[in-house]
């Protein structure tokens, strides 16, 4: 069973626009939604926790369509970090965990002040009074209390440093050692994201560029340093964007369409999509 | 729907501390006017808690919870319920004591108290729906509009109503007793509907 599955779902707001977006999460997996700020991760998102109606298409998570009755249970399964808290400033972290007690079925406040424990947030300190890494820490320490089978983690990791983001991808790790356990995060941090994703989904201008599993990815395509001169002689259909200098370029290159004479470099993720986006924007 | 009345409560226990002094105190100051006063003050609670969930964006995180829609436009009108109710039984209550002590200025029984109380929950029938469907921001001017309404129309009502020695007819009295509840009741019933077709408008819009 897929964790999350969206078929053809399309969302227009006049000047942006999610495009015929088609993407799985299969259980037990982590999926990295990458892409540029406004690319449509947050929309994306709001789309699969029915916060926004599509236009047209379907969204199931966990199994349940989200648009039927039933989805409203399935929310209990759902662990949820968006890129900031939004829990109201006055509160402090003992009475954010009394209301969650009364709004999840299996909220477990023992795991909950394990958690406060673990990162050291101060119990009876006001929200409004932490720290934006201590804010994220607190709204993980909610959507991990409640025993979800799912997280969905928006920019979670955007704006902390990298002791504290380090200390959270591996929190997450943790979480999916158990093979029910999913995760989709998004994030434009895409270090992060190949630190910690079995999957990576790439977002741009609204639409779905690719969803691969981040090894997949990392083969199919290959970097070339070549001069000016050689980089004529590739096959442009192999040629998917150049980075040009002025003593030679550096091109993304699909593997399988490049003779094997090529010297090629295994390209990280952040390659990829850089050169993507380039390539795009040079066509 | 627990959670999100014990999430209002919390912040504006914190953040209003005064407000809600202020309320207590004008419930047990001499005189009908005081009480309507405090009344009418806790009939604005429930806006007061909405701009907190605008301003902290709670509303979008709740809306990825599991609170079903009745659930969020149900713990508002509870809010707002509750301290007219409470405003109402305390100034009941402080009419009834002091009244025994200085019988100048508290001679309110609960009856006559009760009207105030039918006032606030009118208030809150035909207001929560707007703020609902266009936010707090906005929503507060058609407040302040139903505000002017209902003090125009209720000076308006007095000079006609009244008789030469300054009293309401008892059969007008009557008809206020019971009708005012009666419309409260009615209001009430058509605005959660409607404030749940307003939410999930605003929230698809």
């Amino acid at each position: 069973m897929n964790a999350i599955e969206i078929k053809n779902v399309s969302k227009s707001f006049g000047d942006f626009a999610i495009q015929n977006l088609n993407f799985e999460l299969p259980k037990g997996s982590i999926c990295g939604l990458v892409g540029e700020n406004g690319a449509g991760k947050s929309t994306t998102i709001r789309l699969i926790m029915h916060a926004l109606r599509p236009d047209s298409g379907e969204i199931s998570v966990l199994g349940v369509d989200n648009r039927s009755p039933e989805f409203q249970q399935v929310k209990e399964d759902v662990g949820i970090v968006l890129d900031e808290a939004y829990f109201p400033e006055t509160l402090n972290a003992n009475q954010v965990g009394l209301v969650m007690a009364d709004t999840y079925a299996r909220w477990d406040a023992a795991v909950y002040d394990g958690f406060l424990k673990r990162f050291d947030l101060p119990p009876k300190k006001v929200f409004k009074d932490y720290s934006r890494g201590m804010t994220m820490k607190l709204a993980i320490a909610v959507a991990l209390s409640h025993s979800p089978r799912l997280l969905i983690l928006d920019e979670a990791t955007s704006g902390l440093d990298p002791i504290v983001r380090d200390e959270i991808l591996e929190l997450f790790s943790e979480f999916t050692r158990d093979a029910e356990h999913s995760i989709l995060i998004s994030s434009h941090i895409v270090s992060d994201l190949e630190k910690l994703c079995d999957y990576i989904a790439f977002l741009h201008n609204g639409r779905l560029r690719f969803c691969m599993e981040k090894d997949a990815l990392r083969d199919e395509y290959g970097i070339i340093s070549c001069t000016k001169a050689q980089l004529a002689e590739l096959p442009d259909e192999a040629v998917c964007g150049v980075e040009k200098s002025p003593y030679g370029a550096r091109v993304l290159v699909k593997r399988k369409l490049v003779s094997a004479a090529f010297q090629m470099d295994r390209p990280n993720i952040e390659d990829v999509i850089l050169f993507l986006v380039k390539g795009e924007k040079q066509a | 729907m627990k959670a999100l009345l014990k999430k209002d409560i919390y912040v504006l226990i914190r953040q209003m501390r005064v407000f809600l002094l202020m309320i207590a105190v004008f419930a047990v100051l001499p005189g009908a006017n005081m009480s309507v006063f405090a009344i009418v003050y806790c009939g604005m609670l429930p806006y007061t808690a909405m701009a907190y969930d605008e301003r902290s964006k709670w509303t979008e995180l709740a809306s990825m919870m599991p609170y079903t829609p009745g659930d969020i436009v149900l713990s508002k009108y509870t809010l707002g319920w509750l301290a007219i109710v409470a405003a109402t039984a305390l100034s009941a209550a402080a009419h009834l004591i002091l009244g025994h002590i200085m019988p100048s200025g508290y001679g309110l029984t609960l009856s006559e108290v009760l009207p105030s109380m039918c006032i606030g929950f009118i208030m809150i029938a035909i207001t929560l729906p707007l703020m609902f469907r266009f936010g707090v921001e906005k929503g507060r001017m058609f407040f302040i509009l139903l505000i002017i309404a209902l003090s125009c129309g209720g000076a308006a009502l007095a000079q006609g109503v009244l008789g030469s020695d300054g009293e309401i007819p008892a059969g007008l009295n009557a008809l206020f007793s019971l009708g005012i509840p009666a419309l409260a009741a009615v209001l009430t019933a058509i605005s959660i509907p409607l404030s749940i077709v307003m939410y999930n408008r605003r929230k698809y819009a």
